[in-house]
Parts: C-alpha cells; structure tokens; sequence
C-alpha cells in the first residue's frame, strides 16, 4: 500500500488529537472533569498549584487532577479560585457557607480553622482518612483539625515553619541561643550589612514570627478556656523578655530600625539576595526561593538552621500551612473532598516540596530527602501552631502594634504590654 | 398615563435605592447588633457602638485620620492647581509638550490604589538598595526613615496618596481654568496687575465653585482610601498611620466583628456627610 504523506499525518492526527482534545478538556480555569459531568463539587482553592503562574506546577497539578477526575467516573469539579487577600477570601467563604452558597470543598488558611469549627460549617471527614493516616498526623495539625466531638472536619495538607537563615560566609556556626544570636547579628552590624531582619511591621507574619521566641519560653497566650493570659504571671515575664530581645538587637544596632516597616517575607529575600544581611528570620518555604532566584555560587552560601531560644533547650517555631475541608452535608461530596486533600497532602506535596504532615509523608517521597528537610523535620518537633481560639486574631494584631511601638521607641515594652492586654481583654468580652 | 417626571426617575431611583440606599440601611442595622461573622444567630444590641464609642484606641484613630485627610486634601488641591495653571500657561504661550504632561499626570492617576502602596513601598524602602534613599545617598544627603520611623509615616502615607490624586484636582480644574474669559487676564495686564494679583483677584474667585466641588470629591474620597495605606505602612509602625477606614476594614476581616465594623463605617458616614454639607456652605449662592 502507497501511503502518502499527508495520509500518514491524517492518521497521526486522528490517533493522537482525540487524547490531546480529551486531556485539554478535562482541565480549564473553572472546571476540573468533563463539562456534562453528572455530579459536580464546586471547590475553592488558591492560586498557588492547579493554576499557578509557574508553568510547571501548574502541569503536574493538571495531571494529578485529571488521573483524580479519570478514578471517579461520574464527577466533575468546578473550581474558583480565592484572590491573594487571604482574610477577606476565608471571611467570604464564612459568609457565603451561612447563606447556603458557599464551596462544598475549600482550601482554609490553617490560622482560620477555628473559626471555621467555632461557625460549625465543616462536615466530618473521619470516615475517608484510616486511623493509620489520623494518627500519623503530627500532634499539632490532629488537635488542629479535630473538633469538639472527636471528628476530622478539615485534613491539614502541609505546614510551614520558622527558621534562622545565614549568610555562611559571615556567620560559619548556626547560632543556638539568643546571645549566641545577638553577638552574630552584632559582629555582622559591625562589618557594615545589616546584622540580622526579622519582620516587624503590621502583618500577621510578624505577630507569628515572634511568638516562637515566647513559645520557646513556655510562654502561653490563652488558657485551657481560650481566656486571654499572655500578659500576666510568668507568662507576662516571659512575653516581656521576647520584646526585649527584639528591642535589643534594634537598640544595638545589630537590626536596623527599618524592621519596623518590614511586612513581607519577600522583603527579607530581597535582602538576602542584595548582600545586604548577614542573617533573617524566614519561612522553610523560602529555601526553595533562594535556591531558585540566586546564583548557584550565592545560594550555595545561605544555610538553615532552627530558630535560637533563650538555651539550647528552650525552643519553639510557629507552624501554620493550609488544610482542606468540606462544606457540604452530601457524603459522596465529602468523600471527593477528602480525595482532593488526598492528592495534594502527598503527591502534590511531594511536587511542590512543602512540609507534610504527617512523618509518614517524609519517607514515603524521596523530594524529602535533602538535608533542609532533616532540619525542618527536627525544627516541626518543636512546632507550635497558633491557638485555635476566635481571640486569635486580635492577639496578633495587638503584637503587631506592641512590636512597632516598643521597637521605634514611641512606647515602653511594660507599657506597651499594658494597653495590648486592655484592647485584647476589650474584644474578649465581646466575643 | 403617568405624566410628569416620575416614570423617567423611576429606574435611577430603584438602581440608587438597590445597590446604594440598601447597602448603607442595612450597615446602619448591622451597627444595631452584635453580629460577628461566624455567629448564626445576632440579637440587636447598642454593644457594637459602646464599645466603639467607648474605646481608648478610637481617639488616635480619628486624629490620624484627621491629619492623613487634611493634609492629603490640601496638597491634592494645591498641586492640581499649580499644575492646571502650568498647562493653561504654556497652552497660551502655544509650548509644545502640553499634552504629554496632562497624559503624564494622568497615568498616576489609572494606577490602582493598591498597586500605588505598592510602588511607594518600593520607592520609600529604607533597605540600603531603598530607590529614594538610594537618590539621597548620591547627593551627599542622609537617609530618610520615611516607614520605620511613626513620625514620617504619615507623611509618606500623605505623599503616596497626593501623588495619585493630584491628576484629578488638575482634570477639574483645569477645565474650570478654560472658562474664564481671557479678556479678564488682558484687562488686568492693562491694569499692570501683578501674577499673583491675577490669581488673587481673577482666577481664584473663578475657580471657587469648582475648587469646593473638587474638595468635596476628594474629601470623599480620601476618607474612603484604605488601600494605598494598607498596601504601604499596614497601619504602622505601632498604630502611626492607622485611618478609620482601614480600621474598619480590620475590625470587619480580620476579627470578623460585622456589627463594630458597621457602627465605625457610619461614624465614618457621618464625618464624611457632616464635612460636605460643611463645604457645600462654602459654594456660592448660585451654585448650591
């Protein structure tokens, strides 16, 4: 038979447009699964993975979806995307639930889920993880994800961490206490770059950052009721001697002042990237950006470590991330639910390399296996995640303004503490 | 058949009622209660607005808000006129560039709010790569802490907003400036009235219905603006340059408490519709 070149491209076409066709319909910006699908999940998820800026993420989101969408027959998922504005994104999400038009699955903001279980809009998921699976959870992300009654109402699919970033060409050893810290940060400052940066300004991340260095103490924000304590007893020694090491290192100079307008991670990063810091406080996230944005000689010289503590054996880090929870009383929707927190708690984890879960996570996927990761792995041991408590969110905003404060001279640490504890107490009695 | 101006109002009337009346009436209700956002059930209560009214924090809110209003407002004003009065001049001295200036100005103006923040965080960065300070640094000068520092913050807070508002105050007045009648500027010359005689006597007077309209506008405006300080200082360092409108805007989405963020949003009403009617008097005769 004479086959003729353009015969033989009509056939390659017609064998391999169809799976071509097939693979760009199942994935679009607002539908995972074919469009006459018979069930649909609406699920409301972040900008980070399925649609991702980053070309490469979003294709192996895309695959992972559409091997997901292929084992269930019969569904469809129709996505909506939440914007970057993470309060206003969970608090819609809030509301729409209580009206009866909120996703039937969502991606939540792990320092949101105990708004979400306080409002009672999550659906027990315990019957579609193994006991195997909830126990291996690390202690924090099960209390995290377990309500009054016992149930798993959200699978918390990766957690993050704070670490002490350095410059290895100007500080070699990984300082493991707070003066070990200060005198670094000082002989840096004295080199003529900022010694270290540490965010400072108003946004949760400063709140959170610090409160390691009052976890470390033992320190407790709230009681077993969710009363807030941070500012009495030993808890307010403790709390008092976390602004001091902070207003220490401004004071000597080992941090500059600017730390006070310091809100973004991507700001320490810029830092780091110009040379111009000797050491940051930063998220275990932020090993990746380094790795990926600097020069392989420059990368090469930032190393990681846990953050210091008062003594060696005195240590904390605040642990946050995102979980995934139903919304919907339909069980078949649960079921997709759970299978999408599933997906992304291992295989879309072990892609984007962020922090499991749970241990089991950590041996299962060799994308693990970096020394960073036996250093984030240690450092989770000492993890410590924000009180799931609704007086949260003005505790933090409360730090920020202590931190800004105290650390620009306008207030003293004691005073400063005082009008916090007034405004925290205030909005405590409105719950 | 209805007959009048009824049937043609109708439709502006609903529309106005829908999508603006309501919103305000049903806030006005929320500032009634003590509804929270992940609370089903809320009971009408004066507890959102004691505890607004009562708060220690409230006072430096407003004063912020006060020096962040009137400090923006003035200089929006005063640098969209002087640059108005610019192009009107080199329009009459027929200079070339004209146009490119007005379409220079305005592209401050087309940024979004959020994305100004952004740019003036960038310009203002005291790290030692920091645009501005970068600028200073070159002239000999010292650096400036324009964020970290709560005694500057305001005033870059106040500068980021001028620079994007400043277009607007030229638009207006600009346009206002194209309607006086040029034979008032040639008599005055005859008269050998001095430049600032001019604007003394001719072109302000002129101006004045378009000068309060255009400060009514920005006024509104201003006191609306939370973005450009959220996306620039967060409020801080501590509560520097925490405004009213951005203390709202956390009291409702970030401690979800929608029936004190409602009773701030009307406090913030009522300083708004107390300042126009203010200014409205200052309007001549005719014009109100």
């Amino acid at each position: 038979m004479n086959i003729t070149r353009p015969s033989l491209f009509a056939a390659l076409m017609a064998t391999v447009l169809p799976s071509v066709v097939q693979a760009e319909d199942l994935i679009t910006r607002n539908r995972v699964g074919p469009a006459d699908a018979e069930n649909a999940l609406t699920f409301r998820l972040t900008a980070f993975d399925l649609y991702s800026a980053d070309e490469a993420t979003a294709e192996a989101f895309g695959e992972l979806f559409t091997d997901f969408i292929l084992d269930n027959p019969g569904w469809r998922i129709d996505t909506q995307l939440q914007t970057g504005a993470i309060a206003q994104e969970q608090a819609r999400i809030i509301e729409q639930a209580r009206a009866g038009r909120g996703p039937d699955c969502a991606m939540i903001d792990s320092s949101q889920l105990a708004t979400f279980k306080q409002a009672g809009l999550l659906a027990p998921m315990t019957p579609f993880f193994s006991d195997e699976e909830i126990d291996d959870l690390f202690p924090f992300v099960r209390d995290g994800v377990t309500d009054e009654n016992g149930d798993i109402v959200a699978w918390w699919w990766f957690t993050d961490l704070r670490v002490l970033y350095r410059d290895v060409t100007q500080v070699p050893d990984a300082p493991e206490t707070w003066a070990e810290m200060q005198e670094a940060a000082q002989s840096v400052a004295d080199a003529g770059l900022e010694g270290i940066l540490f965010n400072a300004g108003r946004d949760e991340a400063s709140a959170f950052d610090w409160l390691a260095h009052f976890w470390a103490q033992g320190g407790a924000l709230v009681d077993d009721d969710g009363r807030p304590v941070f500012f009495e007893g030993e808890n307010r020694e403790k709390f008092l001697r976390a602004v001091q090491l902070y207003a220490d290192l401004v004071e000597s100079g080992a941090a500059p002042a600017r730390v006070t307008a310091l809100a973004s991670y991507d700001d320490l990063l810029a830092s780091a990237a110009a040379g111009s810091t000797g050491m940051f406080i930063g998220g275990n996230w932020m090993y990746a950006q380094i790795q990926n944005t600097m020069p392989e000689d420059q990368a090469a010289n930032w190393a990681v470590s846990a953050l210091p503590g008062p003594s060696t054996d005195e240590r904390a880090t605040g642990t946050g991330g995102w979980a995934i929870a139903a919304l919907s009383d339909d069980p078949e929707k649960v079921e997709i639910c759970a299978g999408i927190a599933r997906l992304y708690a291992g295989p879309g984890n072990a892609f984007q390399r962020l922090l499991p879960t749970s241990a089991a996570l950590y041996e299962e996927y060799e994308e693990f296996a970096g020394a960073e990761f036996e250093v984030f792995a240690d450092a989770l041991e000492d993890g410590q995640a924000r009180p799931g408590v609704p007086i949260y969110p003005e505790i933090s905003n409360q730090i920020q303004i202590l931190l800004g404060d105290v650390l620009s001279g306008s207030a003293s640490a004691e005073d400063a503490l005082d009008a916090a504890a007034a405004e925290v107490m205030d909005a405590f009695e409105r719950l | 058949m209805v007959s009048g101006p009824l049937p043609w109002l109708l439709p502006a009337v609903g529309v106005l009622g829908l999508f603006y009346l309501y919103p305000i009436l049903e806030a006005v209700r929320l500032a009634f209660t003590d509804a929270r956002l992940f609370d089903t059930e809320t009971q009408l209560s004066m507890r959102s607005l004691g505890s607004m009214v009562g708060s220690s924090t409230l006072g430096v809110i407003l004063r912020n808000t006060l020096t962040y209003t009137v400090a923006s407002v003035v200089g929006q004003i005063a640098l969209g006129l002087a640059i108005a009065l610019l192009v009107v001049r080199a329009e009459r001295a027929r200079l070339r560039g004209t146009l490119v200036l007005r379409t220079i100005v305005l592209a401050a103006w087309v940024i979004p709010a959020i994305a100004n923040g952004i740019i003036w965080q960038l310009l203002f960065s005291e790290a030692p790569f920091g645009a501005i300070n970068s600028a200073l640094r070159l002239m000999g000068a010292s650096p400036v802490a324009w964020l970290s520092d709560p005694s500057n913050a305001m005033t870059s807070a106040v500068i980021a907003t001028i620079w994007q508002g400043t277009a607007y105050s030229m638009i207006l007045l600009y346009a206002a400036l194209k309607t006086i009648d040029p034979a008032l500027y040639e008599a005055a010359a005859i008269d050998n009235a001095r430049p600032w005689e001019r604007l003394w006597f001719i072109t302000l007077p002129h101006l004045r219905a378009a000068l309060v309209v255009n400060a009514i506008l920005i006024l509104i405006m201003t006191l609306n603006m939370f973005d450009t300080i959220l996306a620039l200082t967060g409020g801080g360092p501590g509560r520097a340059t925490e405004i009213l409108s951005l203390y709202a805007y956390g009291t409702v989405f970030q401690n979800f408490e929608l029936g004190r963020g409602a009773a701030l949003s009307m406090l913030l009403l009522i300083i708004s519709l107390g300042l126009t009617m203010v200014l409205i008097a200052l309007l001549p005769r005719d014009r109100r």
